[in-house]
């Protein structure tokens, strides 16, 4: 799985799976915090319609992290002040750049909790469907109701 | 000007500080809930963000709290903030045509591949009180969750719905230029380089989407009014979720790397102005204006919109003007200028008394010595006694 879809799974899903992946690690394996979670900043870019250029839209407000098992490197990041997600983010990802034992049981949970998200968001896009409308201009309106 | 700096007082700054909290407190028994502000005041956070440069609607709700709800108070604290952290990492593209929409309209096409959705609006209900929200307590907001949002029961949808854009369609029927190839030009970035006059367009659009929502709704109204020549319709206006991600830092170097950050609410409006020809092919087109703005921000993603295909244009109102424009539309300058006003100007206002003292001193003399003129003339032009009248 690439990293993006994990990540986007870990963040956006049930905060219960990276607190249950990260507890798997951190109950077997030493994990070394090289850079504590803090506080920066993103700069996002957008695409313009009519240049087709890229422009800055705003900056957004992130917390990382970074780990390390046993020499290897993870890094967590994600928008908003989370500092525990982002220190299990990068606990998980170092599980999975080490590619420790147990990440390989992980991939099912991750496609669960994706189904789980996908469920929520189809929820709460049937929300905005019942709002679609069709507008008639009057005189259409004035000749069905004839 | 010259500057002068001034000292003391920091008793009373201090006092007056504590001021502030005694009266945001004062005859309040618990304090606001920062959750509550965020949910509950979404649209002035959105505000707040767009016009700081900064989305962070945790800490937006913050900067409301301490500056007591005053947007401007929010943005300069959130601006300052910003100043505070370091910026890691630039963003890949945000995709906007593929973000999870939540509202979709267009007032130029009645019936467009995936529909009008109206989403959360109030375009179309009475500006009536609603009185009932006077009491609305935790169990009014429980039962209407579960009657209109229940958690349970599956979806009936079994994918989310794609929205093509409208500028497409027009596309498709030869009415707009075709698309262009995509840039990857690195755009400008106005927090950290001074902006020299003509800006590029990605400077220009980088401002706009940080400005001042007032500002910008003022002069986008004067372009339609008549001060200016853009009166577009609104080929599409789309609020949703757009995903923000960056290349994985500690990733093999592959291009598909990438970190998945989270979701931005933005507002995108692509309007459809006058048409123009295209000298070199004959060809017609439809002009687009441009607005992205964080949040659900219509009013200022529309004038931005505007703005920015006014400042295209050539003539002499204020909206087409670029350095009026763009000069003018930030909200912490503009604000932080006008308030500079109440601190210490004593050295600029002693050296105005200086002059106003001169000036009057001046008159005064000019007047005694016209006055001692005019008696001079007098007595000399009163005959002497005893003298044939005319001989002085």
């Amino acid at each position: 799985m690439k990293k993006f879809r994990m990540t986007r799974i870990l963040i956006e899903g049930s905060p219960l799976l990276p607190d249950k992946l990260a507890r798997e690690v951190l109950e077997r394996y030493d994990v070394a915090v090289v850079k504590p979670p803090e506080n920066s900043l993103v700069l996002t870019k957008a695409r313009d319609s009519v240049s087709r250029e890229p422009f800055y839209l705003t900056e957004v407000l992130v917390t990382e992290c970074t780990v390390s098992i046993e020499g290897t490197f993870g890094y967590g990041i994600l928008m908003g002040d989370r500092p525990e997600l982002a220190y299990r983010l990068a606990v998980v990802d170092a599980a999975f750049n080490r590619q420790l034992p147990e990440t390989e049981a992980w991939e099912t949970l991750l496609l669960e909790e994706e189904q789980e998200l996908l469920k929520r968001r189809l929820r709460e896009q049937e929300l905005t469907q019942a709002t679609k409308v069709e507008f008639d201009t009057m005189e259409e309106s004035y000749d069905r109701a004839k | 000007m010259a500057y002068v700096a001034v000292t003391g007082g920091r008793e009373a700054i201090e006092k007056a500080s504590e001021l502030n909290h005694y009266y945001r407190l004062k005859e309040s028994e618990e304090g606001l809930e920062l959750g509550s502000i965020r949910k509950q005041m979404r649209l002035l956070i959105d505000k707040v963000m767009g016009e700081a440069g900064l989305y962070a609607p945790e800490y937006a709700a913050l900067a409301l709290k301490q500056g007591e709800g005053d947007p401007a108070e929010a943005v300069f604290l959130l601006r300052a903030y910003r100043s505070t952290l370091a910026r890691n990492h630039v963003s890949r593209v945000t995709d906007t045509s593929s973000m999870r929409i939540i509202r979709r309209i267009s007032s130029s096409f009645r019936d467009l591949p995936g529909g009008q959705v109206l989403g959360p609006t109030y375009d179309y209900t009475h500006r009536l009180l609603n009185f009932n929200l006077r009491s609305e307590g935790a169990e009014d907001i429980r039962a209407f969750m579960d009657r209109f949002a229940p958690a349970e029961g599956g979806p009936k949808l079994t994918e989310e719905p794609a929205f093509r854009k409208v500028a497409d369609l027009l596309r498709d029927q030869g009415l707009m230029p075709p698309m262009k190839a995509t840039l990857d030009t690195e755009p400008f970035d106005v927090t950290r380089r001074k902006v020299i006059l003509p800006a590029s367009r990605s400077a220009r659009l980088q401002m706009l989407a940080r400005g001042e929502t007032g500002t910008m709704t003022a002069l986008a109204y004067s372009s339609m009014r008549g001060y200016g020549s853009v009166h577009p319709t609104i080929g599409e206006l789309r609020v949703g979720y757009a995903e923000v991600s960056i290349a994985d830092p500690y990733g093999a170097g592959d291009p598909d790397d990438s970190l998945y950050l989270g979701e931005m609410l933005v507002t995108e409006v692509e309007t459809i102005n006058s048409f123009k020809q295209n000298e070199a092919t004959g060809e017609v087109h439809f002009v687009m204006g441009y607005g992205l703005v964080t949040g659900q921000n219509e009013l200022k993603a529309i004038a931005m919109a505007i703005l920015e295909r006014s400042l295209d244009t050539e003539g002499t109102a204020p909206a087409q003007d670029e350095e009026f424009v763009l000069t003018h539309i930030d909200g912490l300058e503009s604000t932080g200028f006008v308030s500079h006003l109440k601190l210490p100007h004593y050295i600029t206002f002693q050296s105005s008394l200086d002059r106003i003292r001169k000036a009057k001193g001046e008159r005064e003399r000019r007047q005694a010595d016209t006055e001692e003129e005019k008696e001079d003339d007098e007595q000399q032009h009163e005959p002497a006694v005893g003298a044939a009248p005319g001989v002085s």
